[in-house]
């Protein structure tokens, strides 16, 4: 049964991010949306941090909130969302765990 | 498939203009959401006493317009509405307090609202955080 896990808050200021990288598992999915993009921020140590275990789940993110910070995602492998793809996403997971 | 969606900071943050995008989303695939729930500072969502600046979005407003469209049960959690100062008329009559601001379409209720939410709904969203 996999997890779609959500994450919202910026990796310098929270742990959600640690925190949820230790508890994932294979073949879930994180979401990054509001300031949890940073994250993707390329050189950043959060998304050294989310690169080293990439193989183990599939990662998206909000595409409104990447754009309006201007973060290059042309290194990441990421898959970018819209609301409707944002929506199909928590159908298709088993679970969501929203981290507020 | 039935949704829950839980609002948990104020209208100005954006995790509350998410939600409502989410919540727009949800409706327009097709999917049902059984009840809205605001707790903790989500509450101010439901005052009808907000004035937002001309040059910014009024996610209240839009909140309110969305569940009022759709006919959403939209349930405010009471003890924290109460202390954040959002009363409907029978709780400012009980207080003696001069005014009531739960604006329409929304109704003051207990945590109970979203555990029998969650009885029903397959998936339970919550937008909180910025």
């Amino acid at each position: 049964m996999t997890t779609l896990h959500i994450l919202n808050a910026s990796p310098s200021t929270a742990t959600q991010l640690k925190s949820c990288l230790r508890v994932v598992s294979i073949g879930d999915g994180i979401v990054l949306c509001g300031e949890a993009v940073q994250a993707l921020r390329p050189g950043s140590a959060a998304a050294e941090q989310l690169l080293a275990c990439q193989q183990t789940y599939h990662l998206y993110a909000l595409q409104e909130d990447v754009q309006a910070r201007a973060i290059d995602t042309t290194m990441v492998s990421v898959t970018l969302l819209d609301y409707p793809a944002f929506v199909a996403l928590c159908v298709d997971y088993a679970r969501v765990n929203s981290w507020t | 498939m039935k949704f829950v969606i839980s609002v948990l900071s104020s209208s100005h943050a954006p995790s509350t203009r998410r939600a409502l995008r989410f919540a727009q989303a949800v409706l327009a695939a097709g999917h049902e959401i059984i009840r809205v729930f605001f707790y903790q500072d989500g509450v101010l969502t439901a005052s009808n006493n907000l004035v937002v600046a001309q040059d910014q979005q009024d996610i209240a407003q839009q909140w309110q317009a969305f569940i009022a469209e759709n006919e959403l049960d939209a349930v405010v959690c009471i003890a924290a509405a109460l202390r954040r100062g959002v009363l409907d008329q029978t709780e400012a009559q009980r207080y003696g307090r001069e005014a009531a601001n739960l604006a329409e379409g929304y109704q003051l209720s207990g945590l109970g609202q979203l555990h029998d939410g969650l009885q029903q709904a397959e998936r339970l969203i919550s937008f909180g955080g910025q």
